[in-house]
Order: structure tokens, then C-alpha cells, then sequence
């Protein structure tokens, strides 16, 4: 823990948790510290701001689509969906069969090294520089497949794009994802083995209740965590969702180890999710005809939508109204990690210890990128 | 349990490492790879719809060197790898081919006129003039 410290008296001192702690990423919580206990936190915004909602109304719904990878880095596809879903509705475009199963496929690849992420990062926060170099090692064959559909590793410059998704799969693609899920089951495996260094670090520590959570606007693997099953691709099945079995992973405790365990589970399910998804996936079409290529004077009907999905973080929103043209006149943007890292964060660091700082915030699974948008 | 480790790490000695020596050798890059923009001038139609679909306004239209105009009278797209985004939208939009991403991604440069790629390499024209 570095920073600088605000004497104010003889044992309360004010102490900077980021924003160049290797553990925030870009951003920063002040804390009152009274000896080893936190008195009172404050979430520290702005670091990353972009200004996506007003780039999104200067530009085209195909260079939005573009834009959309940047909301969330380590998320890009997931936003792409949601970006992408809300221009299909505006628009009222029927989107191929297999052009949606491609784009849960991908979703759901996304979520996976989204949630490996979250794994090697809970790791390095608490001491257990293996479990990082692990998760993030096999992340590498998740980019690996993305940079063969998708032409970036991390980018995929609007791979979901509105219509269907920009390319076809690639011949050795389905062959190739089966056996990267396999190695990513191998990982799930070393995760499941219950690490003493974990367990100490993360278990009964910042504990949110189910009432807290609520109230606080917690949504997904935070809200799971907590015992409330819920879940949009149940409750509201967007794409192909309700064709596939899966289950929802719950969990009644609510601490960090709960919410570190909710993102495992998760795993599990979506390689199935991606295994029924490959067996069942149609051919044809993978943009509808209208999209196949981009045209400059496409209007989008007047209208508004509202779209939301289940990304890895949470409960992601894409709001768009149109006055008739060929850009949006207005785009909000809600980011599931925004509710998590100020609120809920600010809430757990209350009366907790220093040394648990990185475990809880980590266990919230914050992206700065999309809170700051 | 704690004998399980002895030959995991007796594999992993005879094992091939996982990483590749970068720069020495690179793991194959796929076809569709999105890097370095190919430019074929004899097909340019001029059209300018490169230039408009650029989210970043990385390309623009600029006129052939002077030795070229004759042959070349029209605008054509020149590339400032800085700002672009890599997303191959002006690929897509090409309606006769002729800007294409190809697969090299080594472009880290310590001259700062190399990422601004002219439609007519200036070093093609110093080569024939």
C-alpha cells in the first residue's frame, strides 16, 4: 500500500488506495484509516473518463460499433452485443439464426477470460502470484481464438456489429474453441481445489447481505453472491438463450469467497453454454442482407430502446433514441461496475482492515473503464 | 496427495515451454488478421468512402506527387497508422479491393513520418524519379 498520508490527528490518518496501486487500475479510494480499521472510504472516479455517450451521437451506429469495444477492455465483445442489439431493435432488423448463435458463442468466450481475469486478479491481490500467471496464461488461448474470429486479440472492432456479426467463423474455428474449452476445464479444476491462501485472505471478509445488496443496486455475480437468483439471460432471454440449459450459481454468504467462487461456477456453465451452442449451430447467413455491406446513409427509424444483458460484471444497459437520422441522438451507457465500485465498495470498506482492501475490491470484479465510460 | 507433485514436475521438465521467444519465433498469425493497411493504387476508384466510414478520420484524401499526376489525376487515401484503429471498416467499405489489412503487425517506429502511409511511397517516387 503506497500513497500519500494525511495527518489528522494522532491516529486517524487519510491513505490513498490507487490510482497507481498496481491492484486499482486507474482508479483510486480514499480512506480514513484509524489504526488497522478503515473509518470511512471514498471512491475516487474519473481517471479513464472517454466521453462515450457524446462520441456515440457524433458518429455512425457502425463506428459506434467499433467504439463499443473500448467501453469495458476486458469486455469488448460483451458491449459490442449490447451496442448492437439496441441498433437491431431501433432498426427492427431480423438477425440471422446463425449470426445469433455466433454472437452468444463469443459472448460467452468473452465472459469466460473475463472471469480469468477476475480470477488472476483476486490472486495477485492477496498474495497468490501462481493462480494469476495461471489464469492469465490460459486467457492467452481465449485471445487466441478471438484473434482468429475476430482479426484483434483484444479489439474486435466491432466483431458484433448491428445486422449479425462481421465475419463467419473460420472453418478450424469450431474445432479449435472445443479444444481451448478443454484446456479452460483444466483451469477450472485447479481453481476448484480449495487454496488455504485464498481461504484465508477471502472467506467472511466484506460481507453484503441480501438486503444491503439490493438496496445498493448490486447486480450479477455480486448480487448471486448475496442469494438472490437472478440472472437477464433467465429472466429476459436475449439472442438464443432460451434454447440452452444452464444453470444459475447462487450463493447465500456474501462475502469475497462467495463472489470468488460465483465466478467460477459461472465458468463452468458457460463452456457448456458454448458446447450446445457449437452442436446446434445452424448454417446460413451470418449478417442480415441490409448490413452485409456498410452503407453511409442508413437512417435509423425514430424510436428509443432500451437493452440490457448479462455481461461478466453484472447488468449492462444500452439506452438509444433516435430523432430519424443517420446517428443516434442520444446513447446512455449503464456499466454494471459503477453500482459495485462506488456504493457497494464504499460500503464494505466500512470497518474493515487495511490488509482486505485489495481482497474486497477485487471480489467486486470493477472495471474503471466502464464506470468512468 | 504431496506424491502427486513429484511427477508433475518431473513432466514439466522434459515438457516444451508454453511461451514463445519473441522476437526469434511468433505464433502463427490467422488469415484474418487485422495490421498493416495494403494499398493498390491501380485500383483506387477515388471514391472517398474510406475516408468517410474512418471512425478516427485517419485517412485522407491527398493528390499524387507531382511526377504522378498525369497518370494520377485524382485524390487518393493516405494512412496515418497513429490514429487509426485497426478496425478494417475501410476494408469492408472498399468497393473495388483496394485498401486491404494485411497480417503485419510490426509497426513500432522511432521515425515519426513512417506511420503517415502516402498512397504513392515517397521512397517509390525518389526510386523512379
Amino acid at each position: 500500500m503506497q500513497g500519500t498520508m494525511e495527518k489528522i490527528d494522532d491516529d486517524t490518518y487519510e491513505l490513498f488506495f490507487g490510482p497507481a496501486h498496481p491492484g486499482s487500475g486507474n482508479f483510486s479510494v480514499k480512506l480514513k484509516v484509524d489504526g488497522e480499521r478503515i473509518v470511512s472510504a471514498r471512491a475516487d472516479p474519473g481517471y479513464l473518463h472517454r466521453g462515450f455517450e457524446k462520441l456515440m451521437e457524433y458518429r455512425l451506429p457502425l463506428q459506434n460499433a467499433v467504439l463499443s469495444d473500448r467501453i469495458c477492455v476486458l469486455e469488448s465483445l460483451a458491449w459490442n452485443l449490447v451496442h448492437a442489439e439496441a441498433v437491431d431493435e431501433l432498426m427492427g432488423v431480423e438477425v440471422p439464426e446463425r449470426a445469433k448463435y455466433i454472437r452468444v458463442i463469443m459472448a460467452e468466450l468473452s465472459r469466460i477470460q473475463s472471469h480469468l481475469i477476475w480470477y488472476g486478479i483476486i490472486s495477485i491481490g492477496t498474495g497468490f502470484d501462481t493462480g494469476f500467471k495461471l489464469a492469465f496464461g490460459y486467457r492467452d488461448f481465449i485471445l487466441d481464438l478471438f484473434e482468429l474470429i475476430t482479426g484483434g486479440r483484444v479489439y474486435p472492432a466491432g466483431y458484433i456489429c448491428p445486422g449479425g456479426v462481421r465475419r463467419d467463423l473460420p472453418e478450424s474455428a469450431e474445432e479449435k474453441i472445443l479444444n481451448v474449452l478443454d484446456k479452460i476445464g483444466k483451469m477450472i479444476d485447479f481453481e476448484r481445489a480449495e487454496n488455504p491462501a485464498n481461504l484465508a485472505r477471502l472467506k467472511d471478509v466484506g460481507i453484503l447481505n441480501l438486503k444491503d445488496a439490493i438496496r445498493l443496486g448490486a447486480t450479477g455475480p455480486v448480487l448471486r453472491a448475496s442469494g438472490l437468483k437472478t440472472d437477464v439471460r433467465k429472466e429476459e432471454p436475449y439472442e438464443v438463450y432460451d434454447r440452452f440449459d444452464f444453470e444459475i450459481p447462487v450463493r447465500k454468504e456474501g462475502d469475497a469467497y462467495a463472489r470468488f467462487q460465483i465466478g467460477l461456477e459461472e465458468m463452468e456453465q458457460s463452456v457448456g453454454i458454448i458446447k450446445q451452442a457449437l452442436k446446434d449451430l445452424p448454417d446460413g447467413d451470418f449478417i442480415a442482407k441490409e448490413f452485409s455491406k456498410p452503407k453511409l446513409n442508413m437512417k435509423i427509424p425514430e424510436g428509443e430502446a432500451y437493452i440490457r444483458n448479462e455481461i461478466g460484471r453484472g447488468e449492462a444497459g444500452v439506452y438509444m433514441v433516435s430523432d430519424g437520422g443517420i446517428k443516434p441522438y442520444r446513447v446512455k451507457i449503464r456499466g454494471p461496475s459503477f453500482l459495485h465500485i462506488i456504493p457497494v465498495l464504499e460500503f464494505l470498506l466500512r470497518d474493515a482492515q487495511i490488509a482486505d482492501v485489495p481482497a474486497i475490491y477485487w471480489s467486486l470484479n470493477g472495471c474503471p473503464a466502464d464506470i468512468d465510460r | 496427495m504431496k506424491m502427486k507433485v513429484v511427477p508433475k514436475i518431473l513432466k514439466n521438465m522434459v515438457s516444451k515451454p508454453i511461451t514463445t521467444r519473441f522476437p526469434h519465433e511468433s505464433n502463427p498469425i490467422p488469415d484474418g488478421y487485422r495490421g498493416e493497411h495494403s494499398y493498390d493504387v491501380d485500383k483506387c476508384i477515388s471514391c472517398n468512402l474510406c475516408a468517410k466510414i474512418c471512425p478516427n478520420k485517419a485517412i485522407d484524401m491527398v493528390e499524387a506527387p507531382e511526377k504522378y499526376k498525369e497518370k494520377y489525376p485524382k485524390k487518393y487515401p493516405r494512412v496515418d497508422i497513429g490514429k487509426c484503429c485497426f478496425c478494417a471498416l475501410c476494408e469492408d467499405i472498399c468497393p473495388t479491393g483496394a485498401i486491404k489489412l494485411t497480417k503485419n503487425f510490426f509497426l513500432s517506429t522511432f521515425n515519426s513520418s513512417d506511420v503517415i502511409k502516402d498512397p504513392i511511397p515517397a521512397k517509390e517516387v525518389e526510386d523512379r524519379g
